[in-house]
């Protein structure tokens, strides 16, 4: 093995060093305890530029809802774990390809989750649709922060949840198939034996009312 | 535009049918492609698109919320951590030559010692590995797991090398996989391949080096940010031969 070189150096000195390598880059990470306090897009652009600091509140801000979303696509813990994994981490590594004219930051991290949910079940050739295992995770009644953004954000979810539960159950089954499921349309008209075009059409009725109901909210979500 | 009721035309020709199908992602391959050839042409079909893409945006509000694991947000954080701090350490990689070692944690003397053993493991156990099976065009090299659980393959095609482990050991705490190449009578070469697996301990991990004369490829333990010689003894050995 070749000598190391400095080997012998003062302890001190190592410790000096260690210390100058080590100090926070300059730019364009300063202000970094105003951080919490910025906007999705602000901080995208920081992560961009490589900033861990502003991903992990990127990724405190919206893990919960993309496990929620891996968790009801794929019905197993670990699975929706490691599809979790894989999105943020594909975040992170193209977030370049992130443009806030084409939506929020909430849909643009979902929008990923829901793709990678939908290449794990290509790859694994299963789909648990919504039966998901109870393997011990029970519902978050409450949010972790209280904050009028949070109150916001429940209120909107449950308008949605309550315009997919009053949809007829045909037409529901169609949407939560294709959208959690993964199913195409000629998959699930083989599954409910119907024709591809009645389950073309329920999926456009259905979308339909919800568009009416949820209205400027849909909007408001991407 | 009127939503309620739709336009008859457009909803009986199809293309209104299919717009939501389309947004909802579950046309067929070939059908998908064609409407996306249609939405050039249709203004109505491109206009509702952008409506039923904001519908569909709102679904995953309707699912039970769960609060992520924290085993999860660890995985996630210390890779990024790792991969920022190696990308921090590429920009100074024009530094003079001694700066490097003053990014590594390890006591120097424990460094040269684990480095030598490193060394030393590749000559016992470079004998161990075992020797290829093949497919046209790729050789797929079993290698040798030291130390850690599961089973870990080197695949060879086109001169590119790929890890591939299965149900593996993740790194120890505060620590990330980085992946060497070694050439006969020379000391292993660090690559930029630093990795963990996932939670069921799987990944597929390219080996980023020109395949050139190398005989083993190997992975040790590492702190964050990678090393430029082996702090640990190798998990893996596989020798290409």
């Amino acid at each position: 093995m070749a000598q190391i070189p400095g080997a012998g150096d003062a302890h001190h000195s190592d410790r000096l060093q260690f210390i100058i390598v080590f100090r926070a880059p300059k730019s364009p990470r300063s202000s970094q305890s105003q951080l919490p306090t910025r906007a999705d897009e602000d901080l995208m652009a920081l992560v961009q530029g490589g900033d861990a600091q502003a991903f992990e509140i990127i990724f405190d801000r919206h893990a919960d809802a993309a496990f929620s979303l891996a968790y009801r696509m794929c019905g197993r813990r670990g699975m929706a774990e490691d599809v979790v994994q894989d999105a943020f981490l594909s975040l992170w590594r193209s977030g370049a390809r992130y443009d806030h004219r084409r939506g929020s930051v909430r849909s643009w991290v979902l929008k990923v989750v829901h793709n990678r949910a939908i290449d794990a079940f290509r790859r694994a050739s299963v789909h648990t649709g919504r039966d998901v295992v109870d393997d011990g995770l029970t519902e978050r009644m409450t949010a972790s922060e209280d904050t009028g953004a949070e109150v916001q954000r429940r209120e909107e979810a449950r308008e949605v949840r309550s315009a997919l539960d009053e949809l007829p159950t045909e037409q529901r089954q169609v949407i939560e198939l294709a959208y959690f499921g993964g199913f195409s349309h000629s998959q699930i008209a083989d599954m409910l034996k119907l024709p591809a075009g009645t389950v073309k059409g329920r999926m456009r009725l259905g979308l339909d009312k919800m568009r009416n109901v949820l209205g400027d909210l849909a909007g408001a979500t991407v | 535009m009127d939503k309620t009721p739709n336009n008859p035309e457009h909803t009986r020709g199809g293309c209104g049918l299919d717009v939501t199908a389309y947004a909802l992602g579950a046309l067929d391959a070939a059908d998908a492609e064609a409407f996306a050839a249609h939405l050039e042409t249709c203004a109505m079909c491109r206009e509702e698109l952008v409506e039923f893409e904001a519908v569909v945006a709102t679904l995953p509000m309707s699912v039970p919320q769960h609060t992520a694991p924290d085993s999860l947000r660890r995985r996630v954080l210390d890779t990024v951590q790792q991969e920022s701090h190696q990308a921090v350490t590429a920009q100074e990689r024009g530094a003079p030559r001694w700066a490097w070692l003053t990014r590594i944690t390890v006591p120097r003397p424990a460094l040269a010692i684990g480095a030598a053993v490193a060394v030393l493991a590749l000559i016992v156990l470079g004998g161990l590995a075992l020797g290829p099976s093949s497919s046209p065009g790729t050789h797929v090299y079993a290698a040798q797991v030291t130390g850690a659980t599961g089973t870990a393959q080197v695949k060879v095609t086109g001169g590119h090398a790929e890890l591939v482990l299965r149900h593996f050991s993740p790194p120890p705490a505060g620590k990330i996989y980085e992946v060497w190449v070694a050439r006969p009578h020379h000391s292993p070469q660090p690559t930029s391949a630093l990795f963990s697996v996932t939670s069921q301990g799987n990944g597929d991990v390219g080996v980023p080096a020109n395949l050139r004369g190398v005989n083993v490829i190997m992975v040790t333990p590492e702190p964050p940010g990678g090393s430029r010689v082996p702090t640990h003894s190798p998990v893996i050995l596989a020798r290409l031969a």
